[in-house]
């Protein structure tokens, strides 16, 4: 299983939960080295001070703030420690919600929460929480400290287990009112237009099985690493970035639509 | 003001084309540094260096090494790397409609906001008002950055939002966590109870009432040791060891004062 990333626990009320946090994602994109192209040999990263022409050592380095009007400020790992939040152990649920009034927008990082330790307490308080929570369509929301930061989870039951989600702030959500949109009256679709795309849409309905879609990127470039391993040459493609026009006749698109949707 | 857009082109669905700018729908707003030289605040840069001459490598100079075993590498140029996006297209072609609150939000990478251009505009609400009524959304592949996303299209208020996704295989699945099974299974008794607990503390989501503290202090002390006046920042800016049970009581009774 994978690796704990946080341990602690789950209190909401005056229950608490023992748990571990582990990552719900896998990386598995190909990771490249850079390269000298001239001798194929790996090309390392080096930081030089800027100013004195010559290579810092890693202690000799800070980090700067940039203030408004270009002054900076130095801040030092104990500036850091100074304002770190305390370091606590819990993930203090503080709301339930429903589930669907929650925009995905806000959905960060995923992980998955696992009972902490062999206890016998630890696994019943887990079924139950998981129990509870499976039985409404609602989702924890709570606060809790990792690596230094504090965040805003939400945990809620997900395949017979309990999945957290950390989320974005929400000023680190843009308002939708200034993108540019056609909610006015003139872009009404008149009530033709709509349940023909309403009925085009429905046609082209499927249910969701997010297993047949694959990463053709993935794929594509593993084909390529194989391709050039044996010596062969790699086609690349040009062209394709011309844009279709916008349709003046949206009803006859429609119409033409979804008869060859229905065919 | 005006969002600035990161893609232009044009959603197509069945026959109808849709012209549209990508815009980012979310902000990253923590507090970001600046690496600087200790001794005299000069900013540090990152050079390129040859691990066998030593020399600076020019950025043009560079190719990509997958490593096949210890130090032998499969070598690929830009143009190698950017055959595996595909067709450049400049088109999203949704490609069938699945019910939108079906997708577990789990799959959600980041999140972008469709803006309608000046021309197609009934086209674009057409497609909005259309996957409104129908609680659908579209999937299609999006290739940006010489890659390809899977993407859903949906309505979100009056605009179009468009999720990229992560793939099925990118998911740990819960069958592979070690969940320990109790010897004796919660009671009717003790889910009721908890039950009732989950429905006390049930509230209405509203992501305003959640702040990051910690970016508002972080930025309190920076702006504080900017003026010297760390002295004057309040006490809880300042370090806080918690096995200081004085520090806690202090402060506890400070808050019922």
């Amino acid at each position: 299983m994978a690796r704990a990333l946080w341990t602690g626990s789950l209190s909401f009320g005056l229950v608490n939960v023992p748990v571990q946090i582990v990552s719900a994602v896998r990386d598995l994109d190909l990771h490249f080295r850079q390269l000298h192209d001239e001798d194929k040999a790996p090309v390392e990263t080096q930081r030089w001070c800027s100013e004195e022409d010559k290579e810092v050592p890693y202690e000799a380095i800070t980090r700067s703030y940039e203030l408004d009007g270009g002054k900076a400020v130095m801040i030092s790992d104990e500036d850091l420690e100074a304002v770190e939040p305390r370091k606590t152990r819990t993930i203090d649920i503080d709301q339930f919600v429903d589930l669907a009034d929650v925009n995905p927008i806000y959905f960060d990082h995923p992980y998955w929460l696992v009972p902490a330790g062999e206890d016998e307490g630890a696994a019943r308080a887990y079924r139950l929480l998981l129990g509870v929570m499976e039985q409404t369509d609602r989702a924890a929301l709570g606060q809790f400290v990792m690596r230094a930061k504090e965040y805003l989870a939400i945990v809620r039951a997900r395949d017979g287990a309990l999945a957290l989600t950390t989320m974005r702030f929400h000023d680190e959500v843009r308002p939708t009112r200034d993108v540019p949109h056609a909610s006015g009256k003139s872009t009404k679709p008149s009530r033709k237009e709509l349940e023909a795309a309403a009925a085009l849409i429905e046609a082209l309905g499927a249910d969701w099985a997010p297993e047949r879609y694959e990463d053709r990127y993935r794929k594509r470039l593993q084909k390529i690493v194989a391709k050039k391993r044996k010596g062969q040459t790699i086609d690349v493609p040009t062209g394709g970035d011309d844009q279709p026009e916008a349709v003046p006749d949206l009803m006859a698109a429609l119409k033409d639509a979804l008869e060859a949707a229905r065919r | 003001m005006a969002l600035r857009s990161i893609w232009n082109g044009t959603i197509a669905f069945a026959g109808v084309f849709v012209p549209i700018k990508v815009h980012s729908a979310t902000e990253d707003r923590s507090v970001h540094f600046h690496e600087v030289h200790v001794d005299d605040g000069a900013r540090i840069e990152h050079r390129r260096i040859c691990s066998k001459d030593g020399k600076e490598v020019p950025y043009k100079e560079i190719v990509k090494g997958y490593e096949v075993s210890e130090g032998k590498f499969v070598v690929l140029d830009d143009d190698e790397v950017k055959a595996a996006a595909g067709e450049r297209s400049r088109l999203i072609e949704l490609e069938e409609f699945v019910r939108a609150a079906q997708i577990d939000p789990v799959m959600f990478v980041k999140t972008y906001y469709l803006g309608s251009q000046d021309k197609g505009k009934e086209a674009y609400r057409l497609l909005h008002d259309a996957l409104d009524k129908t609680d659908r959304a579209g999937i299609a592949r999006w290739v940006f950055h010489n890659r390809e996303y899977l993407v859903a299209v949906r309505a979100l208020g009056d605009v179009l939002a468009m999720h990229t996704m992560r793939f099925h295989d990118e998911l740990v699945p819960a069958k592979d966590l070690e969940i320990p099974s109790p010897s004796r299974k919660p009671s009717k008794r003790e889910l009721d109870m908890a039950g009732q607990l989950l429905e006390s503390l049930h509230a209405t989501f509203d992501a305003t009432k959640f702040e990051d503290t910690y970016r508002e202090r972080l930025l309190e002390y920076i702006q504080a040791k900017a003026k010297g006046k760390l002295d004057e920042l309040p006490r809880r800016t300042q370090a806080q060891d918690p096995d200081d049970l004085m520090a806690a009581l202090e402060a506890s009774l400070a808050g019922n004062g």
